[in-house]
C-alpha cells in the first residue's frame, strides 16, 4: 500500500514536471556566434549529393567570459520564411521547445572559440525548400544559451535552395505510361466486345 | 427472378455477393491515402487543397461524377458504367507513381477521386439485382465493405510500402512502386466486372436493348423525373449529414486526438482507422435493420428507423465534442461511428424506392449530397480557428439533428410517411411508379420494368398487404 502511494506521488510529481517544463525562449538568446556558409554550384543544392561548408566562431565584440557556459554547439538547417508560408508544421515559435523552424540537424560539436568548420553533404531526406543555417550553443544542462546564423535578423540574405530527391526512375515512368495505355485500350476493347455480343444475340 | 427473401439471398446470392465484394473492395482501394513518409514532402497537397477555389472544383467534380455515373447506369447499365469509369481512372493511379510536384500530385488525386463514383453504380446494381425485401441489406453490405476498404487501405499501404522498401528500393522510390498495387487491382477489378458481372437477373443491358426486352431510355426524361422528385433532394441533404459527417470525421479525428489528448501520431492514426473499420458491420447493420423494419412496418418503418438512428448519431456527436477524457472519448467515438454508418445503410434502404425510372440519377444525387455535406461541414466548422475542434464537433452534432428533421417531410402516397398513413385515395405502387411514364411511352410498352418493380415493392406496405387495393389498369403480374 505504501509502495503504491509512493508510486502515485512520484508519477504525479513527474507529470507536473513534464507539463510545466517550458523551453528556452529564442528572444532571450544572444547572437554571439558568427556563422558563414558557402557552397559551390551556384544556388540550388541537390539533396544527397552536394556539399555545404559551414564555418562558425565566437564574436569577440561581446564581453569576454560570455561564452564560459557554452559546452556544445549544434548546427541546424532552418527554413527561410518563404518556405514557412502556409505550412503550420514549420512555424517559428519563440518557445524553442515548440519551434519548428530548424528541423534538420547538420552536426553536433564541442564548443570551441574559433576555427570551426565542417563540410556537410546535404542529406537525402531534406525536402525542396529555401534554407539558412543556424548554430545553437548549449550549456552543460543541454539548454540553448546563444545562437548564430548565416543570415540577417529578417532571414532574407544568404539563403540557399535545396532540391529534394525525387525517386523517379525512367523504368517507373515507362511502366506507368504502358499500364495506363493498356487500361484505356482494354476499355475500347470492352466496348467493341459488348457491341459484338449484343449483335450476335440479336441475330439468334 | 429477383433474389427474394433472406434465404435466397444467402444461398443463391453467393455468386452475386462474391463480385459484390470485389466491387466494394476495389472501389475503395481507390481512396488512396498515402502515409506521409516524409510529412514535409507530401504536405504540399494540404497547401494547395486549402485554396478555396480548389475545394470548390473538387466538390463540383465529385458531385458531377456521381450524377453522371447515375445517368450512365440508367442508360447503359451498371456493369459497363463501372468498368468504364474504373479503367478510365486507372491511369490516374498509375501516374501517381510519377508525380513530382504539388500541381501534378493534386491532379492525380483529383482524377483518382472520380473513381469513387463507382459507389453509385454499386448501389444501383444492388438495387437492380436484389428484391425490395433485401435491398437494404445488399446495399448496406456493398457500401459498408467498400468504405471499409478505405480504412483498410490506411493500414495496408504502409505495410506494402515497408515491404517494397525492405526488398531493396529506397524510400523515395518505394512509395512510387507501392502505388502500382492498387492500380493493378483496379485494372483487374474492371476486368472481373466486365467478364463476370451481369446487369440484371435477365441479362445485360446491351443484349436486352437489342432483343427488345429493355428499351433504351431518354436522358432528358430520366433527368426530369429525377430532379422533380423532392424525396431525392431530401435524401441528398440527409445523406450529407451521415456520410458527409463520416468523411469529415475521417479527415479531422486523428488530428483531434493528437492535439487534444496528446497521444502519439501512430496511436491517433489507429484510433482514426477504427472509426472507418466499424463499417464492417455498422453499415450492413443499418441495411439489415432497414429490411427488418420494412418487413413489419413497411416504408414507414424504414423512415422512422433512419430518423431515429441518424438523430442518435447526432446526439453522440454532440457528446463526443463535450467529453474530456481519452478513454470515454474513444468509446463515444465508436458508438457515434456505428450510428452514423448505420444511418448511411438505412438511407440506401430508402433510395431504391424513390424512383424506378431514374434510380441511377437519384442514387447519384444522394451520393453527391454526401460529398457536399462533407465539404460544407468542414468549411463551416473546421476551417481556420473560429471554433476549436471540439466545439466544431459538437456543433456538427447539432447540425446533424437539425438536418435530419427533414425526413419527416418524405411522404409516399402509397405507403405513407413518418406521421401520415397512405393516401386515402387508395394510391397504389403502380400509380406511383407509372406516374414517371407518359401514355405514349406506356403504349410502346417500355414501362414494363417499372411495372415489375412496383409489384415487387408491395412488400413496403408492411404487414397490411392483404387489405391493399388492387392495380387499377388490370395489367397482369409479370413475375418471371
Amino acid at each position: 500500500m505504501a509502495a503504491l502511494e509512493g508510486f502515485l506521488v512520484a508519477s504525479f510529481l513527474l507529470s507536473c514536471l513534464t507539463s510545466t517544463s517550458y523551453g528556452v525562449s529564442f528572444s532571450s538568446l544572444q547572437k554571439t556566434i558568427v556563422v558563414s556558409a558557402s557552397h559551390q554550384q551556384g544556388k540550388v543544392l541537390k539533396a544527397g549529393e552536394d556539399k555545404i561548408t559551414v564555418a562558425w566562431s565566437y564574436n569577440n565584440s561581446f564581453p569576454a567570459g560570455t561564452d564560459s557556459a557554452y559546452k556544445t554547439v549544434k548546427l541546424k538547417l532552418c527554413y527561410a520564411p518563404i518556405s514557412q508560408q502556409d505550412r503550420a508544421w514549420r512555424k517559428t515559435e519563440d518557445n524553442l521547445e515548440k519551434d519548428k523552424t530548424c528541423l534538420h540537424n547538420i552536426a553536433s560539436r564541442p564548443y570551441s572559440h574559433s576555427n570551426n568548420n565542417i563540410s556537410w553533404t546535404v542529406e537525402r531526406d531534406v525536402p525542396t525548400a529555401t534554407y539558412f543555417i543556424r548554430v545553437y550553443a548549449y550549456n552543460s544542462a543541454d539548454e540553448e544559451v546563444a545562437y548564430g546564423q548565416n543570415t540577417d535578423a529578417h532571414k532574407t540574405t544568404n539563403l540557399f535552395q535545396v532540391e529534394a530527391v525525387s525517386g523517379r526512375h525512367a523504368s517507373l515512368d515507362i511502366a506507368s505510361v504502358c499500364f495506363s495505355a493498356f487500361s484505356v485500350v482494354s476499355l475500347i476493347g470492352f466496348f467493341s466486345l459488348e457491341k459484338r455480343k449484343a449483335k450476335s444475340s440479336q441475330q439468334k | 427472378m429477383r433474389l427474394g427473401n433472406m434465404e435466397e439471398f444467402w444461398t443463391f446470392g453467393t455468386p452475386f455477393l462474391k463480385y459484390e465484394r470485389s466491387l466494394a473492395r476495389h472501389f475503395k482501394l481507390l481512396i488512396l491515402n498515402i502515409k506521409p513518409l516524409n510529412s514535409d514532402y507530401f504536405q504540399w497537397q494540404l497547401l494547395i487543397c486549402g485554396h478555396f477555389i480548389f475545394r470548390i472544383a473538387a466538390v463540383s467534380g465529385a458531385v458531377f461524377a456521381r450524377v453522371a455515373m447515375g445517368t450512365a447506369c440508367d442508360l447503359f447499365g451498371p456493369r459497363l458504367a463501372s468498368a468504364a469509369l474504373t479503367l478510365i481512372t486507372a491511369p490516374a493511379v498509375y501516374c501517381t507513381a510519377i508525380a513530382n510536384s504539388a500541381a501534378s500530385f493534386l491532379l492525380v488525386r483529383f482524377f483518382t477521386g472520380f473513381s469513387l463514383a463507382t459507389f453509385v453504380s454499386t448501389q444501383f446494381w444492388m438495387s437492380s439485382l436484389f428484391s425490395s425485401k433485401v435491398v437494404g441489406t445488399a446495399n448496406g453490405i456493398a457500401g459498408g465493405w467498400g468504405n471499409l476498404g478505405g480504412g483498410a487501405t490506411q493500414l495496408i499501404m504502409p505495410l506494402v510500402f515497408g515491404l517494397i522498401h525492405n526488398i531493396g528500393a529506397t524510400k523515395f522510390t518505394a512509395w512510387r512502386i507501392a502505388f502500382f498495387i492498387p492500380a493493378l487491382f483496379q485494372t483487374l477489378s474492371a476486368y472481373a466486372i466486365f467478364f463476370l458481372g451481369q446487369d440484371l437477373p435477365d441479362g445485360n443491358y446491351s443484349q436486352l436493348h437489342k432483343s427488345g426486352d429493355k428499351h433504351k431510355d431518354s436522358f432528358s426524361q430520366i433527368f426530369y423525373h429525377a430532379i422533380t422528385n423532392y424525396r431525392g433532394w431530401i435524401l441528398a441533404l440527409t445523406y450529407g449529414y451521415c456520410f458527409g459527417v463520416e468523411l469529415t470525421i475521417d479527415n479531422i479525428i486523428a488530428q483531434y486526438f493528437y492535439d487534444r489528448f496528446n497521444v502519439n501520431l501512430h496511436t491517433a492514426g489507429i484510433i482514426a482507422a477504427s472509426f472507418g473499420l466499424a463499417n464492417l458491420f455498422s453499415r450492413p447493420g443499418g441495411g439489415i435493420l432497414s429490411d427488418i423494419m420494412a418487413k413489419r412496418f413497411g416504408m414507414r418503418g424504414r423512415l422512422w428507423a433512419l430518423w431515429i438512428v441518424q438523430t442518435l448519431g447526432g446526439i453522440f456527436c454532440i457528446l463526443l465534442g463535450k467529453v474530456g477524457s481519452l478513454g470515454v472519448s474513444v468509446a463515444v467515438m465508436i458508438i457515434f461511428s456505428i450510428f452514423v454508418q448505420a444511418a448511411c445503410g438505412l438511407t440506401f434502404g430508402i433510395v431504391p424506392f424513390v424512383s424506378r425510372r431514374s434510380l441511377g440519377i437519384i442514387s447519384g444525387m444522394t451520393g453527391g449530397g454526401g460529398n457536399v455535406g462533407a465539404v460544407l461541414t468542414q468549411v463551416i466548422f473546421f476551417r481556420g480557428s473560429r471554433y476549436s475542434t471540439e466545439t466544431g464537433i459538437t456543433l456538427m452534432g447539432v447540425m446533424i439533428i437539425c438536418c435530419t428533421l427533414v425526413i419527416m417531410l418524405i411522404y409516399f402516397p402509397q405507403w405513407g410517411g413518418m406521421f401520415f398513413g397512405p393516401s386515402s385515395e387508395g394510391t397504389t405502387e403502380e400509380d406511383y411508379y407509372m406516374s414517371e411514364w407518359n401514355s405514349a411511352e406506356k403504349e410502346r410498352g417500355i414501362h414494363m420494368a417499372s411495372m415489375k418493380f412496383s409489384e415487387n415493392s408491395r412488400s413496403e406496405r408492411g404487414k397490411r398487404v392483404g387489405s391493399a387495393p388492387s392495380p387499377t389498369d388490370g395489367t397482369p403480374s409479370t413475375y418471371v
